[in-house]
């Protein structure tokens, strides 16, 4: 008699507890899911795009310069050379 | 003659008893797996060496100082301690029954003020706390070694996983069903009549099956601190066994096809979301589970701690330096439990099976939950990493990726598998709220 209400026990325990663990886990996803939105919406993260994009704009405008200044070094001491 | 008598009858050899010598054997062994096989060694060295420290005979390094009395004090004091736990002792029996009458009182449920005052008796004759014992209260039997190891976990742990897919938590609580159906089983087993355990006792060998040694080592300090010695033994044991256990589940379960699987690039996380998410996390603790608050708080403060970057030297203290000197504590003090008279059971089988079929079914479950939320889902989701859900981090992980690149060279399921087993780890330490809550 006392086997059966341990058992019973044990199983009331067993569905108690699986239940509140996806209860929990669920409302977890939801809040969490929420809350990744809310961010995603509100506070985009404003800092780190630019910076790659200005580093790669800065490389090919460099490159630019230095083609045009020794394209121009290399003009002028052709012209003095003679 | 007679001081040569009295040197063998103080000596070890003469004192150890048969469960002492198999215990110190134990002992060793332990040793031998974690040194030799590398078997979560940062654990099973510390507990082996206290297992074979709490053995040596007369020494009583993991004994009270009331116990220590009762097994070596004169009669006198045994009669005045038999007193002071109100306790008749038979006049015409041996002073050996008495011995053994206050040993098996002390070692039952006792209120703490008549423990206390059986201690200060023999105190006041000159006896001590053994060490091992000193560190078991301090650590343990106070809660607060398992929970800086939390700490410590929690600033180890990246939630980016979980947070670029949030719905691999149901994964991690498919996979406590493990918990729950060991404690079915171990309840089963006492209804049988094959073990006697309480339903206090099986939830705390039920934890076994959250694969998470400092949570099964504070829910079993809490609901069945005589058993905590096998628990802990058996969970850690368990946690180095995932490569061996988990393996052929997993190909069972799945076929080749839903093996190579592949699962689509993880979306970055924001800092502002990892920052944000222990708090949330601590927020529905607070509101609906407030018994797992001293695990999952400790669990959340770890993690923020990580998240935000301005408490760098903090979180690096938690998950070095701190949680280095709580295993070596939580270890020696877990040894002292491996004591022969309460270790060599026929219950110490049973929690070792039994463990080991929670760690099974949560494996099971966390896939076949998986398959099904591949079939549901419109984003493809790879059974394998199911069984992630069991925490035993990144073991649990590592071992997906691993079964996974066997079936497809190219597909690399480590950081998907990384959200279930985080999600493991909340969930276990839901479940073990809801047994304390239930039954504590």
């Amino acid at each position: 008699m006392q086997d059966m209400q341990l058992l019973e026990e044990g199983l009331s325990l067993m569905a108690l507890g699986m239940g509140f663990v996806f209860v929990f886990l669920t409302l977890l996803v939801i809040v969490t899911t929420l809350m990744s939105k809310i961010i995603g919406r509100f506070f985009p993260e404003p800092v780190a795009p630019p910076v790659p994009a200005r580093g790669r704009g800065a490389a090919p405008q460099d490159d630019d310069v230095m083609v045009a200044i020794s394209a121009a070094v290399h003009h002028y001491r052709r012209r003095h050379r003679r | 003659m007679e001081k040569l008598l009295t040197l063998w009858y103080g000596s070890g050899l003469y004192n150890l008893s048969l469960g002492q010598g198999v215990m110190v054997l134990v002992g060793l062994g332990l040793l031998y797996l974690a040194i030799a096989k590398k078997f979560e060694p940062l654990l099973l060295v510390p507990i082996g060496f206290g297992g074979i420290l709490a053995n040596i005979p007369e020494a009583g390094l993991a004994l009270s100082a009331a116990e220590q009395a009762a097994h070596l004090a004169r009669p006198a004091l045994l009669e005045q301690m038999a007193a002071a736990l109100q306790l008749g002792l038979d006049p015409g029996a041996s002073v050996e029954a008495w011995r053994h009458t206050l040993s098996e009182t002390l070692h039952g449920d006792l209120s703490p003020a008549l423990l206390r005052s059986a201690n200060d008796i023999a105190m006041d004759a000159g006896f001590a706390h053994g060490m091992l014992y000193q560190f078991y209260s301090v650590a343990i039997a106070s809660g607060i070694a398992p929970l800086v190891i939390f700490m410590g976990v929690g600033a180890m742990t990246d939630f980016g996983p979980l947070l670029a897919n949030p719905r691999t938590l149901f994964l991690g609580a498919a996979a406590q069903f493990g918990i729950f159906a060991t404690l079915l089983g171990a309840v089963g087993m006492s209804a049988m009549g094959w073990m006697d355990f309480s339903l206090n006792q099986a939830a705390a060998i039920g934890i076994i099956g959250g694969a998470d040694g400092p949570t099964s080592i504070y829910v079993s300090s809490i609901l069945a601190p005589e058993l905590l010695g096998a628990i802990a033994v058996a969970s850690y044991s368990y946690m180095a066994l995932v490569p061996l256990i988990q393996p052929p589940i997993m190909k069972a379960l799945t076929s080749k096809r839903e093996r190579e699987i592949v699962m689509t690039q993880l979306r970055p996380v924001s800092k502002r979301e990892k920052i944000v998410f222990p708090l949330s996390l601590l927020i529905l603790v607070v509101l609906f589970l407030p018994d797992a608050a001293p695990l999952l708080g400790m669990f959340c403060f770890g993690n923020l701690m990580r998240e935000c970057g301005v408490v760098e030297r903090l979180s690096d203290t938690a998950q070095n330096a701190l949680i280095n000197i709580v295993t070596i504590f939580l270890g020696l003090s877990v040894g002292s439990k491996l004591m022969a008279d309460r270790f060599l059971a026929v219950e110490t089988l049973g929690i070792l099976a039994l463990g080991m079929v929670a760690f099974a079914i949560g494996t099971a479950c966390g896939i076949l939950m998986a398959k099904l939320m591949n079939t549901v889902s419109r984003m493809p989701i790879n059974p394998l990493i199911g069984s992630a859900g069991v925490s035993a981090v990144p073991m649990a992980a590592r071992v997906s990726n691993k079964v996974g690149l066997e079936s497809n060279p190219h597909n690399f399921l480590l950081m998907h598998a990384m959200g279930p087993n985080v999600a493991g780890v909340i969930g276990s330490a839901v479940a073990a709220g809801v047994m304390i809550k239930y039954l504590g």
